[in-house]
């Protein structure tokens, strides 16, 4: 019952700082300004003639693949080229404007300030343990009559609660935003994607922002929690928010260069971002699916948690 | 616990029962053991790096124990730090503090997640530590004394029976180190343990009811404050005109074994037997000699930890087990 106020605590001494509400602030700030940039420098004329724009397209594009083809250039690239060609081709016949913008469509283009908000949460999670440590904080809160799992369990479960509600008012806002600027309509809207097998198929945009909010769920709760390890690992907050940095960016650079070997899939980084997958599969590694992906993500977690109350349950704090 | 009949019934609040912690194969606290009584104001002295702030640690679960226990209201640490911890009031080397919030917001923060703990509570320890007026101004433009006081309310709200104070008077002024002092006696009146640590030995002897001296983390011995008089260490210093060692010889007559030593126009006698001390002056005057003067010196707190600290290898020879 009094495990309730120990998150209390946490959750206000979250929103007791500053930076939380400027990391709020921020990617609300940033659809804003996309938004408006986006309707005063639109060129309605080059929207309504999407058709003659898009056959350029298509023709610099076909230009442009049979140069990369002649000089046996990157296979993905030329890939890419195909598939764009392949698209455009079928907007045209099919009449999908790719210019038109809805509500919908915003979310869709949106979806990367994900990532944004990844960064901030590994901020949050990084320092919610460390800080406690670098301030000497956490003894006046190990003192008290509360098993230790059940002070860090508070802390985890805040973290990801943060990064939750963050995340749903960052669609709500780029929903309103979207709406406002370009109508709320737009459920039926469709895009299109490249199938596995080289088809050109339509899908609803409504699905793919639903996929992309229930997989960022996932990636967050990934991602808390490795922050959260680090930050339990390092009793200084500053060494913690970078560790949980650079094993982020340096990650993918890490994935990039062994996405050749076998095992690539196993690793945690290969399946940190899920969004690519919800509309088949990963460009980088071949072999990733999302049910696939997810599992490795659960996996992951778990093992970075159990690592993370262990080690925090044994600690002599010296702070 | 209880004691057998015909022993003083005593209620202790915090025991600890050979108190052992290692560190990488070094011994930081050695075999510990003393009881803290109900309502008394109980020191742990020692000098910096006795062990004094890894003792606290241990009872208040900050650390692991090596080996030994500790119970606090019957309730081990080990085992039930739960409930043990439940009526324990603590402050563990400096109070530290959310800086980003308001000194209120920092005491809600532990009236929250502490039992019983109402409003009127927590006014009545801001206005106990007198910080009613900054009490909502953010903890990061308070003094360090300020601070200490903050932490002293946290350390209370929940009107803790077991009081922890590591270094309480650091970051003082003297008007804030006569007022803890006081507060303390009257919370120990009420039935409060105090423990307090300190390196500070005049401090210690004046707040306290017992002293434990710790050194090398061994408990060197126990001193009740209040009682000194009653022990052995009391000279009585003789102020003689004329020839002081005739006056030696005079009191070596009455008994050759008497610990007698000259010191300038002094002698100075290891007795606290009054009609003994009565006795020597009498055959003092009687054998001629002029005594100017009879004065009862007892030892120091300061003396003797000195003394004591000095050598490690005396240790053993004062060493105090442990009574009750």
């Amino acid at each position: 019952m009094k495990w309730l106020s120990l998150l209390t605590n946490e959750w206000i001494k979250i929103f007791s700082r500053t930076r939380t509400w400027i990391f709020l602030a921020i990617p609300i700030v940033i659809i804003i300004g996309i938004a408006v940039y986006d309707k005063v420098t639109t060129d309605v004329e080059v929207n309504e003639n999407w058709k003659q724009e898009l056959t350029q397209t298509v023709k610099d594009d076909q230009k442009a693949l049979d140069e990369a083809k002649k000089n046996d250039d990157n296979a993905i690239y030329i890939d890419s080229l195909e598939s764009a060609i392949k698209q455009n081709e079928y907007a045209i016949a099919n009449d999908i404007s790719p210019y038109e913008t809805t509500a919908w469509q915003f979310m869709k283009d949106m979806a990367f300030i994900s990532s944004l908000i990844g960064l901030f949460v590994i901020v949050v999670a990084s320092d919610i343990v460390s800080n406690e440590f670098a301030k000497g904080t956490i003894k006046m809160l190990l003192i008290r009559p509360y098993s230790r799992w059940k002070i860090l369990l508070s802390k985890f479960v805040a973290t990801l609660a943060f990064a939750f509600v963050m995340w749903l008012v960052v669609i709500v806002a780029t929903w309103l935003v979207g709406g406002l600027a370009y109508g709320f309509g737009g459920m039926d809207q469709s895009y299109l994607i490249t199938a596995d097998d080289g088809q050109v198929k339509e899908r609803l945009i409504v699905e793919y922002v639903f996929a992309n909010i229930g997989v960022e769920f996932i990636e967050l709760t990934a991602l808390v929690a490795m922050s959260f390890m680090i930050s339990t690992l390092f009793m200084s907050n500053s060494v913690a928010i970078g560790v949980a940095m650079f094993t982020l960016f340096a990650g993918n650079t890490i994935v990039m260069l062994l996405a050749t070997k076998d095992w690539v899939i196993y690793t945690l980084f290969a399946n940190m971002d899920l969004s690519v997958l919800i509309d088949g599969q990963n460009q980088l590694v071949k072999d990733l699916t999302l049910p696939f992906s997810i599992s490795v993500l659960a996996v992951y977690t778990v093992i970075m948690l159990a690592i993370t109350f262990t080690v925090f349950q044994k600690r002599d704090v010296k702070a | 616990m209880i004691g057998g009949i015909g022993e003083r019934m005593t209620t202790h609040t915090l025991e600890l029962k050979n108190l052992t912690k290692k560190i990488k194969g070094k011994t930081i606290v050695d075999d510990l053991s003393f009881s803290v009584r109900e309502g008394e104001i109980f020191g742990l002295l020692g000098p910096n790096g006795a062990g004094k702030t890894t003792t606290i640690r241990m009872i208040v679960g900050l650390i692991s124990i090596t080996d030994g226990d500790v119970l606090i209201n019957g309730d081990n640490v080990r085992g039930n730090f739960e409930k043990a911890m439940e009526r324990v009031g603590a402050i563990v080397e400096n109070p530290q503090l959310y800086d980003y919030m308001t000194g209120y917001k920092n005491l809600m923060q532990y009236a929250r997640i502490m039992p019983d703990v109402t409003k009127e509570r927590i006014d009545e320890v801001i206005e106990l530590v007198d910080l009613k007026y900054a009490i909502h101004d953010k903890v990061k433009t308070y003094s360090l004394g300020m601070r200490q006081r903050l932490g002293v309310a946290q350390a209370l709200l929940h009107k803790p029976n077991v009081l922890i104070l590591d270094e309480p008077t650091n970051g003082l002024d003297p008007q804030g180190i006569y007022d803890l002092r006081n507060y303390l006696r009257l919370l120990a009146n009420n039935g409060t343990s105090v423990v307090v640590s300190s390196h500070m030995l005049a401090e210690m002897q004046m707040m306290c009811d017992r002293v434990a001296i710790i050194q090398n983390g061994k408990l060197v011995r126990i001193d009740e404050i209040l009682n000194q008089d009653d022990e052995a260490d009391v000279k009585v210093h003789f102020q003689i005109e004329g020839d002081v060692s005739q006056a030696k010889q005079v009191l070596l007559n009455l008994n050759e074994e008497l610990d007698v030593t000259e010191a300038g126009q002094e002698l100075i006698v290891q007795t606290a037997d009054v009609r003994f001390i009565a006795e020597m002056n009498k055959q003092l005057v009687l054998a001629g000699v002029l005594v100017v003067g009879i004065q009862r010196k007892t030892k120091t707190l300061e003396e003797r930890f000195l003394e004591m600290t000095k050598k490690g290898g005396d240790l053993n020879e004062v060493a105090v087990p442990v009574n009750e």
